[in-house]
């Protein structure tokens, strides 16, 4: 992978060769994007390996030994294997009451987080999986706007959506009401609640990563290769199993290793499920045990990100050849192909749509609750839906000046980023697309590994890198989480960036060098304007992104409000504040509202080339 | 307009040698081409020149500059490209302006060049137009205006006609032909189809494995082949091998197989043939004719094949297991499975050293 033996002759070959390839352009280029990831990742995580694996100022093993020994972390006082409840109570007016509270199991704090991983990518890659072969190879009324919909969680983050999905399916909300008193399907009440919910969430959020991957790869499959099969005889699942499936495959380990990363660093669902067994899992563990009462960063909550850290990191490098640039711009091409598209029977149909439209409900679920939430008068227990309709929440939201300043500051920070994104990111991407010199593919590594390390790892390394030094995140927020929403979401900008260099012939930046332009000459006149759209596509992405970033955002906001984003505000209100959840839900209404225009304005833009731009 | 001096050039990728100590010499003005299989390097050689691939070794020479380590944008080639890389955000006119701008020349300057350009190539009046508008003629009428109108001091060419169908790539090739001739440019011109090769250039270079196996005008290549590769990759033959018998007053080679004794001509003049050396005698197919009374340099063959070709009949046939290639003419009468006795004059009989 890496070609860095060098030699003293091999050496100086070396810097003939970067000598000649680079431009001064280049060499800023190339040095903006060190100089970020080194401070701004690197770094810290380095710090926290450092502080891991001291204990009272001496190198020591003691954080991992007693975490390792700890029941609470680890499975051995046993495992509780029932995974549900049922409590029976009586209630005022005489009737019996069965509600079945199911939670999952509890394994120890580092088992949950691998297993809720685990469950939610199987989850989340057949759901994906399913979807995406029935909308790349059959057509039927009403196909597109479908597939379309079905996209929309992504433009959801954790946080927000779980909110609303905890009301809907909470013992008295929407869905048992529908189910137990409606239409009386059920005898009994369900509340999905603790590391289950979390799985049932991030499932419904998730699931369209895997979607996008495997349409994706579906469509570029070559029709002439699954031709070519049904012409020596294969057909039905004989054909799926040994042609189709295989050349999908790429697809649904890139998105399925994507929802892997983005479950095991989520930690806005379990906040959102507090008091359950979901805080039992090692982003809230982190989170809780971050600060000393001294106001020191804790030995345990770093050792834990350590444990974390390595976790991620191994499934990323175990799997990289699908997430580096390279192999995703072969992913991301669009298909060029006349598709093959099968027609569903007449008497199926109407099972696909109702199957479909249900399926979409429940996806949909979590926008729909914080909507009706944030415009809700009152939501009294035992009602379907609230009881009234009002902008109170909102004018009460607006009654706490730190809202809005919130807000404001989240549209800044934001933006910033996505300009940081976009001038470095296009920068990366062309020096790793372009200047073809040994130890690239090192730069190729860097740039995507963000994507491996979770968000609580950087705002934990943010704090032991910085505290005490100018960029103190508790005297001035800003800077830090500029930078941390910079390098947590360079990946998707990048691999937005790279998938259009890799789209442009070479040949046409060498035709303006033959003729005497500089390569910092062809960067702007010819580079830059071919791959246009990408990098407003990209530039989108970052900025959607940013805006939804919960972990960095609420670890650096809970240390310094005044500099705090939207999303810490979020949390803020819904756990400490008054109003708490409607208010909460009318927050994150505001912040679907400000992506949702920023999808749209862009859509304006790009026309019809926006969704296939717009992937994970 | 240089001459282009190439000594000892290198170039490795990886543990590929794409280009072996290569030495070629291309004269002022002259039509340059090199010919190969894909793969030969004859691509990366043109692109060291383009300086688009720095060498690992070795120096490349435009007239008594030292070019080296000169980088591409300051070289002043125009190359052509195979796809011809026209830039679709740009318009024809802004196309062929582009390398003049760079150069900062004066507006009307730049609008007297292109249209210059324009009328060299026959495209004027089509100025505004996109390249996607353009057909693939067209787009490389454009793309060779805007190598031109830099005035370069080699004009490179790769590939340029691959794109094109058979009837459009012989008229752009006479096309090319002329142009290079009114401008005395010196040319380098990259192709793997021989046919073309042999039609357009003064000197052609036969490379094979990231080496030249021979250098020299269109005829002596066809005619002389050096070696087996060139004689194999030039047209069609037929190859025997055998051991010098004589080389007093003509080559006298008795072949293997049982075919008896042939005379023959040596390929090369730079490398003398001894008696007892083995060689490979090739022969074309249109050098043989079917046999009077001739009593030497003829053979008996049995017809495997006829396949008809227009202008003659390609016969394959076989005569002490060696395939032949012959030519014969078209209302000559033979059939699969008969005999056939052809013969082939001495000065056609060429014999290569197998080294």
């Amino acid at each position: 992978m890496i070609r860095l033996s060098i030699g003293g002759e091999g050496l100086s070959r070396l810097i003939r060769e970067l000598r000649w390839r680079m431009d001064p352009l280049n060499w800023v280029q190339l040095a903006s994007i060190l100089i970020l990831f080194t401070l701004f990742l690197i770094l810290p995580i380095f710090s926290i390996i450092v502080n891991a694996f001291l204990y009272g100022g001496a190198p020591s093993l003691a954080w991992f030994e007693k975490i390792l020994s700890d029941p609470y972390y680890m499975p051995w006082g046993g495992v509780d294997l029932s995974f549900y409840e049922v409590i029976e109570s009586t209630l005022p007016d005489g009737s019996r009451r069965v509600i079945i509270y199911i939670d999952g199991f509890d394994l120890g704090v580092i088992p949950n987080s691998f297993m809720v991983a685990t469950l939610t990518t199987i989850f989340s890659s057949i759901i994906g999986f399913t979807l995406a072969f029935l909308f790349a190879r059959y057509r039927f009324p009403f196909s597109e706007p479908l597939r379309i919909l079905m996209l929309t969680p992504l433009l959801s983050t954790p946080f927000v959506g779980a909110i609303g999905i905890k009301k809907m399916i909470s013992p008295d909300g929407f869905v048992n009401t529908v189910l137990v008193d409606i239409i009386p399907i059920l005898p009994f009440r369900i509340e999905i609640t603790g590391l289950a919910a979390v799985i049932m969430v991030q499932t419904l959020l998730f699931y369209p990563i895997v979607f996008l991957n495997v349409y994706t790869a579906l469509l570029n499959i070559d029709p002439s290769q699954e031709e070519q099969a049904e012409n020596l005889g294969a057909k039905g699942f004989y054909l799926f199993r040994t042609v189709t499936l295989p050349l999908a495959l790429p697809g649904l380990e890139a998105g399925a290793l994507l929802v892997f990363i983005l479950s095991i660093e989520d930690l806005g669902t379990p906040l959102v499920f507090r008091g359950t067994n979901a805080d039992k899992l090692m982003t809230v563990a982190i989170f809780r045990r971050l600060f000393a009462p001294t106001g020191d960063i804790q030995g345990e909550a770093t050792a834990l990100s350590f444990i974390l850290l390595i976790i991620s990191l191994g499934v990323f490098l175990a799997v990289r050849r699908y997430i580096s640039l390279r192999k995703y711009a072969m992913l991301g091409k669009g298909g060029i192909w006349r598709r093959r598209l099968g027609s569903i029977p007449v008497p199926i149909l109407p099972a696909i749509y109702v199957g479909l439209i249900l399926f979409l409900f429940i996806a949909l679920l979590p926008h729909i609750g914080v909507t009706l939430m944030a415009f809700a008068q009152d939501w009294p227990v035992g009602s379907i839906l609230p009881s009234g309709y009002t902008l109170r929440n909102f004018e009460a939201l607006f009654m706490d000046p730190g809202v809005s300043r919130n807000i404001f500051n989240s549209l800044v920070y934001s933006v910033v980023a996505m300009i940081l994104i976009t001038i470095i990111g296009v920068s990366s991407a062309y020096i790793v697309s372009r200047i073809r010199v040994p130890g690239i593919d090192l730069l190729d590594a860097l740039v995507t590994m963000p994507i491996a390390i979770p968000g609580i790892i950087v705002a934990t390394g943010y704090f032991l890198t910085f505290l005490g030094t100018p960029l103190n995140p508790i005297e001035w927020g800003a800077p830090l989480l500029i930078a941390a929403y910079t390098v947590r979401k360079f990946p998707f900008g990048v691999r937005t960036f790279f998938a259009g260099l890799e789209q442009v012939d070479k040949a046409l930046e060498e035709a303006a060098i033959n003729v005497g332009a500089s390569r910092t000459r062809v960067f702007f006149t010819i580079t830059i304007p071919l791959i246009l759209m990408n990098i407003l596509a990209g530039s989108m992405l970052a900025f959607i992104y940013s805006m939804s970033e919960v972990s960095t955002s609420i670890v650096v906001g809970d240390a310094n409000h005044n500099d705090a984003p939207m999303t810490w505000k979020m949390y803020d209100i819904m756990f400490k504040g008054f109003g708490g959840t409607f208010q909460a839900a009318a927050m994150g209404f505001i912040l679907m509202s400000l992506q949702f225009l920023m999808i749209l304005g862009s859509n304006l833009i790009l026309r019809r080339r926006a969704t296939a731009l717009i992937s994970l | 307009m240089v001459s282009i001096r190439a000594v000892d050039v290198t170039k490795r990728f990886g543990q590929v040698v794409a280009l072996d100590h290569v030495n070629l010499e291309i004269r002022q003005g002259e039509f340059f081409t090199l010919l190969g299989p894909s793969g030969c390097g004859k691509t990366t050689f043109l692109r060291t020149i383009a300086g688009f691939e720095l060498v690992d070794e070795g120096r490349i020479y435009f007239d008594e500059e030292d070019v080296t380590y000169v980088p591409p944008h300051k070289r002043d080639t125009g190359m052509v490209f195979q796809n011809y890389a026209l830039w679709p955000h740009m318009t024809v006119y802004d196309n062929i302006a582009y390398g003049l701008r760079v150069r900062k020349l004066p507006r009307d300057e730049i609008d007297r060049r292109v249209k210059w350009a324009l009328k060299l190539v026959h495209m004027e009046g089509f100025e505004r137009r996109r390249p996607h508008q353009l057909s693939g003629g067209q787009q490389q009428r454009v793309a060779l205006a805007r190598a031109l109108v830099i005035h370069p001091r080699v004009l490179l060419l790769d590939e340029p006609l691959s794109n094109l169908d058979a009837k459009l790539r012989i008229e752009m090739r006479s096309e090319i032909r002329r142009l290079q001739r009114e401008l005395g440019i010196t040319t380098i011109y990259v192709t793997h189809d021989q046919e073309e090769a042999l039609a357009i250039s003064d000197r052609i270079a036969v490379m094979s494995g990231g080496r030249v196996m021979q250098v020299g005008p269109p005829e002596e290549i066809y005619l002389r082949p050096a070696n087996r590769f060139v004689a194999d990759f030039i047209g069609r033959g037929t190859f025997l091998e055998g051991r010098v018998l004589e080389t007093d007053h003509e080559l006298v080679v008795e072949l293997e197989s049982g075919l008896g004794t042939v005379r023959g001509v040596p390929s090369r003049s730079d490398r003398r043939i001894s008696v007892g050396e083995r060689v490979l005698v090739a022969i074309r197919p249109e050098s043989f004719t079917v046999a009077g009374s001739e009593g030497y340099n003829a053979f008996d063959v049995v017809v495997r094949n006829i396949s008809f070709v227009g202008s003659v009949k390609r016969v394959e046939a076989e005569a002490g297991e060696k395939l032949f290639i012959i030519d014969i003419p078209v209302e000559y009468d033979v059939s699969i499975g008969g005999s056939l006795r052809v013969y082939v004059k001495p000065s056609r009989t060429i014999v290569i050293p197998l080294e």
